[in-house]
């Protein structure tokens, strides 16, 4: 149990990827981009999804339209154990692969080394994550009511993969980082945006879901207005204190 | 002539375009794999779970060094002026080693740890509390301090040098450019933060009032320090 929820907080060291050789494996998944577990999982988020909705009939479809055995469902979700509430272990599987592809598809193609005129700004990539959601935005409460029951998924793969993404979302886009407290809060920030505008994307029937983006750029202004005001009140408390701190000093050199 | 004008095909071909694809193929290959055959198999976990815990703990030590300076300076330099160009040396340095995590930290996605303003707190009063008592006890505390520093920074050196054998493509085996340097930055370190231990007895250290409770006292509340920002 304890070592399920240091998880959470398992964060790793990101090496020079040009020293090294490419993974085999994407993510957190257990399979890379040309195995046949991306290929089945691909169609049937692109396909089959919008189609069937998130479950067991949406694989098996994609799974039929790519001639192979249905048997290859339980392939499919060799990784993971049966879930509370006897949603399939494919299915999870399926709404994993949703997460760490999309998230991945979001920062496609940014180098991050680039200087910070070319990096696209927080609120870009954050809408483009929230764009990549459209095509399956009627299914959207499925996923999101699987992804917050709690349990061994939540822990290990829903809370992790949200955290991943706002860390990705940060480190990719022009926006400043930080090396002390503010790094979690930030974090913190940027992930409660992204739940609830995904939250109002599931309910959103305006066209092209512009009221959803609009929904997320005042949210995420507000959650950075809040820094602001923060990080303001901090400066001013420091400023006064040290001004206090040498004023009494002074007084007492005078004597 | 005419031999030269054909590309040479040492397989029959099964199609026409095949010979095309094939050349297409080879001219840009050797490149791509010559820069692959040169890298390293990545990180094992443990490897990148232990790199992600030195780069840590050493920012929230570095950070404490540097807090702790700022306390002592604070304190001292209107008081002893002799002392003014000592403690700002070292501090300087503090302050180098600080920001080296720190862009290290962000570069490679380390999160930093979660007790950071209690890091900075307990250092300033430290440096601080030390500092009021006397300036020796000042030094006694850096000398704790930089004892603690300089055993945990050797810990590190021995393990990044010894288990970050990497096997490359190619099937030869060493360490991977950026493990070298980061051994480099912390070799450098660990120097000059027992240097700060010298000069630290040089000025009287060990003539602190209640030395042995100051000492082991600090060296008791680095550890635990350590420990903590290793973990959490």
């Amino acid at each position: 149990m304890l070592n399920r929820s240091l998880k959470l907080s398992k964060r790793m060291y990101h090496a020079n990827a040009s020293d090294f050789l490419k993974p085999t494996t994407l993510g957190s998944l257990v399979y890379g981009k040309d195995s046949m577990q991306y290929k089945v999982l691909s169609h049937a988020m692109d396909v089959s999804v919008p189609i069937y909705g998130f479950n067991e009939r949406a694989i098996v479809h994609s799974l039929n339209v790519l001639k192979l055995p249905s048997s290859m469902l339980s392939v499919i979700s060799s990784s993971n154990p049966p879930s509370f509430l006897h949603s399939s272990p494919a299915l999870m599987e399926l709404i994993k692969f949703h997460l760490v592809d999309k998230r991945y598809k979001t920062v496609a193609g940014i180098d991050p080394e680039a200087a910070d005129e070319e990096l696209p700004s927080l609120e870009s990539l954050l809408l483009k994550r929230l764009k990549l959601n459209a095509p399956i935005a009627s299914r959207l409460s499925q996923v999101l009511s699987q992804l917050a029951i709690p349990g061994p998924f939540l822990l290990n793969n829903a809370l992790p993969e949200l955290h991943r993404l706002s860390d990705d979302l940060l480190y990719f886009s022009n926006e400043k980082d930080h090396t002390d407290f503010a790094w979690y809060s930030k974090r913190l920030a940027i992930s409660c945006t992204y739940v609830s505008s995904e939250l109002f994307m599931s309910q959103d029937k305006s066209a092209d879901f512009s009221q959803t983006f609009e929904f997320a750029q005042e949210k995420l202004h507000r959650v950075m207005k809040l820094g602001e005001y923060y990080n303001n009140t901090e400066e001013f408390t420091w400023y006064t204190m040290l001004s206090a701190v040498n004023l009494a000093k002074s007084q007492l050199a005078r004597g | 002539m005419l031999r030269n004008s054909f590309p040479r095909i040492s397989k029959r071909q099964f199609s026409r375009l095949s010979s095309l694809r094939a050349t297409n193929a080879t001219s840009k290959e050797p490149t791509k794999r010559s820069q692959n055959e040169n890298r390293h198999f990545p990180l094992s976990e443990a490897q990148a779970a232990y790199l992600d815990r030195v780069v840590r703990v050493d920012q929230a030590g570095e950070l404490g060094a540097d807090y702790i300076y700022a306390g002592q300076y604070f304190v001292l330099s209107s008081k002893y002026p002799h002392l003014k160009p000592v403690l700002q040396h070292m501090w300087d340095q503090e302050i180098h080693h600080h920001k080296t995590f720190n862009s290290l930290q962000v570069k490679k996605r380390v999160r930093p740890s979660l007790f950071t303003p209690i890091w900075k707190l307990g250092a300033f009063v430290m440096g601080a509390g030390t500092a009021v008592i006397s300036p020796q006890a000042a030094m006694a505390c850096t000398e704790a301090v930089e004892t603690v520093i300089g055993r945990h920074y050797n810990q590190q050196l021995r393990c990044l040098t010894n288990q970050f054998d990497l096997k490359k493509a190619n099937g030869s085996v060493s360490v991977p450019p950026e493990v070298n340097s980061l051994t480099e930055t912390i070799r450098q370190f660990r120097d000059e933060e027992l240097e700060h231990l010298e000069t630290a007895i040089e000025h009287d250290s060990k003539k602190a009032v209640p030395y042995m409770l100051l000492t082991e006292g600090i060296k008791g509340i680095c550890k635990a320090a350590v420990w903590t920002a290793e973990r959490i």
